[in-house]
């Protein structure tokens, strides 16, 4: 069959506004995961902490004998507490590979070759994680706050704990900011999503290891602040107005928190380039 | 046509079992040792020696933070073993080092040189196991070593805990053979392993020890903990439930089940390698 036109093909296609296409990003990988029936199982089991909560939320409505299963502001922050476990798993399964298995492919000069800037690209790989975390975290929770109205009949307890709805929002998006931005700049410094998951592991339970140690060595829980998981822990119980449980200030931290955030963020600025370039 | 039979070469006969592996645990315990993931374990079996660094320098400075406490040497010492060594280390070598034997060599696309070898493809597991464990036991057990000499001094004497230093050694060997066997199945078998290896130590195993009945028989830390000569620590809440809910085996027992779990493993997981077609990414 003979070529007539060889001229070169306008693009025909519609152009995305620029800002855009991290939602592709992030919707491709949400997809890339849902097919997956181990994480699909690893969901519903994450989601089964709810269902207790829920059951226990509806004998203590309509049971009056079974009062001291009544829900109170803290049945929500060990709620959350319980989930922790959930948001590392899925944090190694969903966020290991984000970025490490494009730069092992060398899929990340594609990427960036196309009219796509890095921090979108970082923003799309951010979303992924998000989604899933807030999936396991904040919507239960705030879907249990619903259920207890709907189940109580009266809207008493949100009423006497006004706080919650924001406490539970601002301590998993805190939650949530901190574990995928660390994630994702461990993610961008190997090729390997296994050794990104197995270093994610190390730098968590280690720094509690270490917490551990200096607090029997000490008595003294003023070194909280070593341990990552220490940290989020102090900060969230100020959120839900809980008494802290380690001696360091929740300010100090909060500091840390902040601070391991911008350290992910210049790592992910420094890694997630198109090209190298060698001086 | 004598004559060429004469001249050409006879074909070399194939290495035993037992010569392959160790053909193989020549080749990789060079790469082992001479990777970025020793570095990682470099890390890791530094900051114990870095803290026992820091505690004894604020000892001999008679800072309050360590006076504070009467807590003498071989307590410390006893303590960073459990907390360091045997909860964390050991374990997490275990699952890096044993998923990684085979999944490397998949994820490489290098697996293919190793198995088109005259070599029983069970002695390539066998032999990155040995390099495995003579790679983290040299690596591991110097940091125990240096860890005893910074601490113990501090209110107690090297001579009278020596003995608790060489069980110490012993059961980290053991751990690290046991937990290395059981990670190397995994990875042999498991298309996740990594997942399935920290779901099992820092899940599953944290989990049955807390719980009074026959759940704890069912994981490796149950055996490995009758052996330690230190106190169990009540550092947190689990710690304390563990600590309530403990019961030891006898040595005898401990010992035998260890080996069986290592030995059992170490078998499935050279047969499922023998089995398995790896398919590799295109």
């Amino acid at each position: 069959m003979p070529i007539h036109d060889q001229s070169y093909r306008h693009y025909a296609g519609g152009r995305a506004a620029p800002g855009q296409a991290w939602a592709v990003i992030a919707w491709a990988g949400i997809r890339n995961m849902i097919r997956k029936r181990i994480f699909l199982g690893l969901l519903l089991f994450a989601w089964f902490p709810f269902v207790v909560r829920a059951v226990q939320m509806y004998i203590a409505a309509n049971y009056p004998q079974a009062s001291m299963l009544a829900p109170t502001a803290q049945t929500f922050r060990q709620y959350l507490e319980q989930q922790d476990f959930f948001v590392f798993v899925i944090t190694i399964y969903v966020g290991a590979g984000l970025i490490a298995n494009d730069r092992r492919a060398n899929a990340l000069q594609i990427y960036l070759s196309k009219p796509l800037m890095r921090a979108e690209y970082i923003l799309g790989k951010l979303a992924v994680l998000f989604a899933f975390l807030l999936l396991v975290t904040a919507i239960p929770a705030l879907l249990l706050l619903l259920l207890q109205v709907m189940f109580a009949g009266n809207v008493t307890f949100v009423r006497n704990n006004l706080f919650l709805f924001p406490a539970i929002t601002a301590s998993t998006l805190l939650q949530v900011l901190l574990v995928s931005f660390t994630m994702l700049a461990l993610s961008s410094l190997s090729k390997s999503a296994r050794y990104v998951g197995i270093l994610y592991a190390g730098i968590t339970f280690f720094s509690t290891a270490v917490f551990g140690v200096m607090y029997a060595i000490t008595g003294s829980s003023t070194f909280s602040w070593i341990s990552i998981g220490s940290n989020l822990t102090q900060v969230v119980d100020v959120i839900f107005r809980a008494k802290p449980r380690y001696d360091t200030p929740w300010s100090v931290s909060l500091l840390v928190i902040v601070g391991l955030v911008v350290v992910s963020i210049s790592v992910l600025e420094r890694r997630v380039r198109g090209v190298e370039v060698v001086t | 046509m004598t004559e060429t039979s004469a001249t050409s070469r006879p074909i070399p006969a194939a290495p035993g079992y037992l010569a392959s592996a160790l053909r193989i645990f020549d080749l990789s315990i060079g790469e082992m040792l001479w990777s970025k993931r020793t570095i990682f374990m470099a890390l890791i079996v530094a900051a114990p020696v870095c803290i026992a660094l820091l505690v004894r320098t604020l000892d001999l400075l008679g800072a309050r933070i360590v006076e504070n406490t009467n807590m003498p040497g071989p307590a410390i010492f006893g303590l960073m073993i459990w907390v360091f060594y045997l909860r964390f280390m050991v374990p997490v070598l275990g699952v890096f080092y044993g998923t990684s034997l085979i999944a490397d060599e998949v994820d490489d696309k290098t697996i293919t040189y190793l198995f088109t070898r005259p070599i029983s493809r069970g002695a390539v597991l066998v032999g990155k196991f040995f390099a495995y464990l003579g790679c983290t036991v040299f690596v591991v057990l110097p940091s125990v070593v240096i860890v005893y000499l910074l601490i113990v001094p501090m209110r107690g004497s090297l001579g009278g805990s020596f003995i608790d230093l060489v069980k110490d050694l012993v059961l980290l060997g053991i751990g690290l053979a046991v937990y290395g066997a059981v990670f190397a199945y995994v990875g042999a078998q498991f298309n996740r392993p990594l997942l399935i290896g920290l779901i099992f130590i820092f899940g599953w195993e944290q989990a049955a020890l807390a719980f009074p009945g026959y759940l704890k028989r069912m994981t490796v830390a149950y055996y490995l903990q009758a052996l330690v000569p230190h106190a169990m620590p009540s550092d947190s809440v689990l710690g304390l439930i563990q600590s309530i809910f403990r019961e030891s085996p006898s040595l005898p027992v401990s010992l035998a089940w260890l080996a069986g779990i290592c030995l059992t493993f170490l078998s499935l997981a050279a047969s499922v390698v023998d089995r398995r077609e790896y398919v590799l990414e295109q």
